[in-house]
């Protein structure tokens, strides 16, 4: 059996203490796998990422992950951060959150500055990330002036940058026309092949068969409804609908057309 | 709806405004002689002429410095006619705070050119007022020309990495920065928002309502202020920032920068040594 990356024992978080955003969660990710967390809207798929990259800590049962238990007081253990934070790589659900700094390339340097590369390595490796995503001709613009394509490609730069062992990506292709979700898409895939681990949320149906060996659904309840595989899931669609994943076609209401008078209010 | 278009108006022209703002990032990175200076000593040229000009008593050398602001936007690539629009929208309003008082009498004593009387205060425009009037309208119109010069031809962020060098600290640089950068997001989130009432309310239908929904509004965006922040540090976190920040530095000064450098001293010099 491979390696496992992350271990997690009846995980409990919940933001003021009140409405619990995950319940109960019991998972293990081994090595070099791919893993998708499906789940409607709120149930607790960023929450879980933010777990796993210890931004946050479970209030019950804990997390293990490359062999070391999440405490709190990590944050403030260098070699921690160090380790840690080169290893595993998180995309955040919004890029405008992710694109902090003043220029595309400020942005790409910036884990591999306060990581303490070394100057000819921070070159040596802005090169190669540029090649690999073709973003030569952003790298003196500011982030919050290019599309959305444009940055969510920026974003997964900065973290792949890292080269980290695991990828945490939160709702990777939300927003992207088909040609840059396929582009992403292969990026994905072709780390995944070099045999980093990938862990995606998302409620994208289409995309769960290439990027999932393994789909853990979150239900409205903020808990692990079904771990499955994703032929398995994708073609119950009835727990599709009952979970929100799918919605019914349209052509059903075919005989209820019906008009409605413009309103006018001036 | 008179509410609803003052509302409306006012939101768009903010937004076109940050917008305008931000296009002017596009003169930093055209080519062009400023544009090639270091942040550093672009500024510290800047500071010097800006000093020559406030210390000069002569018309002359002032009206010289102006041409030469005049050359140098030349020689960056920026049309005459935003540089003159941009200088003259700024010049009104420190010009008429600093200098409109020093034209009367009452504060500069001379031979009287125009008398106006109102009431039973006579207020004499002298020659003295007047030329102090007219240096001090140079002054303002050069200094504000200057610094538009820096402004535009600068990366804002690059004028912001220049603070660390007289030592303010780097986190202070970059709140200032992302402050800077989420204006635009949070201008734009705001013009959403706005847009979404609107499309979902089809109009405001009082006064009473417009406050109450742009008071909601600003509650609502304190909010996601204050989310947003977290967000972000979290950003920072997860991309190994560690209790200090680290940015990259700025390039190393060259000849070029050595150059512009003598000429602003000797500029300042000049200024000093004419008294
Ligand atoms: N910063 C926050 N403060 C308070 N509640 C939050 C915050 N972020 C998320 N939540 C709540 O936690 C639950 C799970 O949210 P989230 O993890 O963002 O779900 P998802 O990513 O699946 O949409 C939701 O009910 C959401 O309202
Ligand atoms: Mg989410």
């Amino acid at each position: 059996m491979a390696r496992l990356i992350f271990e997690l024992k009846g995980v409990y978080f919940s933001y003021h203490g009140k409405i619990p955003a995950l319940c109960d969660i019991n998972l293990n990710i081994e090595e070099g796998s791919k893993i998708v967390i499906m789940g409607a809207n709120g149930t607790g798929k960023t929450t879980l990422l933010m777990l796993l990259d210890a931004l946050i800590f479970p209030q019950k049962g804990y997390i293990r992950a490359l062999d070391r238990e999440f405490r709190e007081n990590l944050l403030n253990d260098w070699e921690f951060v160090r380790f840690f934070r080169s290893k595993v790589g998180l995309l955040f659900q919004n890029p405008d959150v992710q694109l902090f700094s003043p220029t595309v390339k400020d942005e790409l340097i910036f884990s591999l500055l306060n990581l303490g590369f070394t100057q000819k390595e921070i070159e040596k490796r802005l090169s190669k990330i540029v090649q690999l995503f073709r973003i030569k001709e952003l790298l003196d613009r500011a982030p919050y002036q290019l599309s959305v394509g444009e940055k969510k490609k920026v974003a997964i730069a900065s973290v792949l940058i890292m080269e980290p062992e695991v990828l945490l990506l939160d709702e990777p292709t939300a927003g992207l026309d088909p040609q840059t979700t396929r582009d992403i898409i292969d990026i994905i895939l072709k780390e995944n092949s070099l045999g980093k681990t990938i862990i995606t949320a998302t409620h994208h149906l289409e995309i769960i068969e290439e990027l999932a060996d393994k789909v853990y659904v979150l239900g409205k309840e903020n808990k692990i409804v079904r771990s499955d595989y994703p032929k398995e899931v994708l073609y119950d669609e009835e727990f599709l609908l009952k979970y929100n994943l799918a919605h019914i076609h349209y052509h059903h209401h075919k005989d209820l057309v019906h008009t409605h008078l413009p309103l006018h209010n001036d | 709806m008179r509410v609803n278009s003052f509302i409306e108006r006012s939101v768009v022209s903010a937004f076109s405004f940050f917008r305008e703002s931000v296009l002017c990032e596009n003169y930093a990175s055209k080519r062009g002689l400023l544009q090639i200076l270091s942040p550093p000593i672009k500024t510290l040229f800047v500071f010097f002429l800006l000093l020559a000009v406030f210390f000069s008593k002569s018309i002359i050398f002032i009206l010289a410095v102006y041409s030469l602001c005049i050359l140098l936007s030349y020689l960056s690539s920026i049309e005459l006619r935003f540089f003159l629009k941009r200088t003259l929208v700024f010049v009104p309003i420190f010009y008429l705070v600093i200098a409109l008082p020093s034209l009367f009498n009452v504060f500069t004593p001379g031979e009287p050119i125009i008398i106006f009387k109102i009431f039973n205060l006579t207020l004499n425009i002298t020659h003295q007022g007047l030329f102090s009037f007219s240096i001090l309208f140079l002054r303002v119109l050069t200094s504000v020309s200057l610094c538009v010069l820096l402004i535009t031809t600068t990366f804002k962020y690059e004028l912001l990495k220049v603070l660390p060098i007289f030592g303010v600290p780097h986190i202070f640089v970059l709140i200032v920065g992302m402050s800077y950068r989420y204006i635009y997001f949070f201008v734009e989130m705001f013009q959403n928002t706005y847009l979404a009432i609107k499309s979902r309310v089809g109009f405001i239908p009082s006064i009473k309502k417009g406050q109450f929904l742009v008071g909601a509004n600003i509650a609502n965006f304190w909010h996601r202020s204050y989310n947003l922040y977290n967000d972000v540090y979290n950003a920072m976190l997860a991309r190994g920032y560690y209790r200090e920040v680290k940015l990259p530095r700025s390039a190393k000064p060259h000849f070029v920068d050595w150059a512009f450098l003598v000429i602003g001293i000797f500029i300042l010099g000049l200024s000093l040594w004419q008294g």
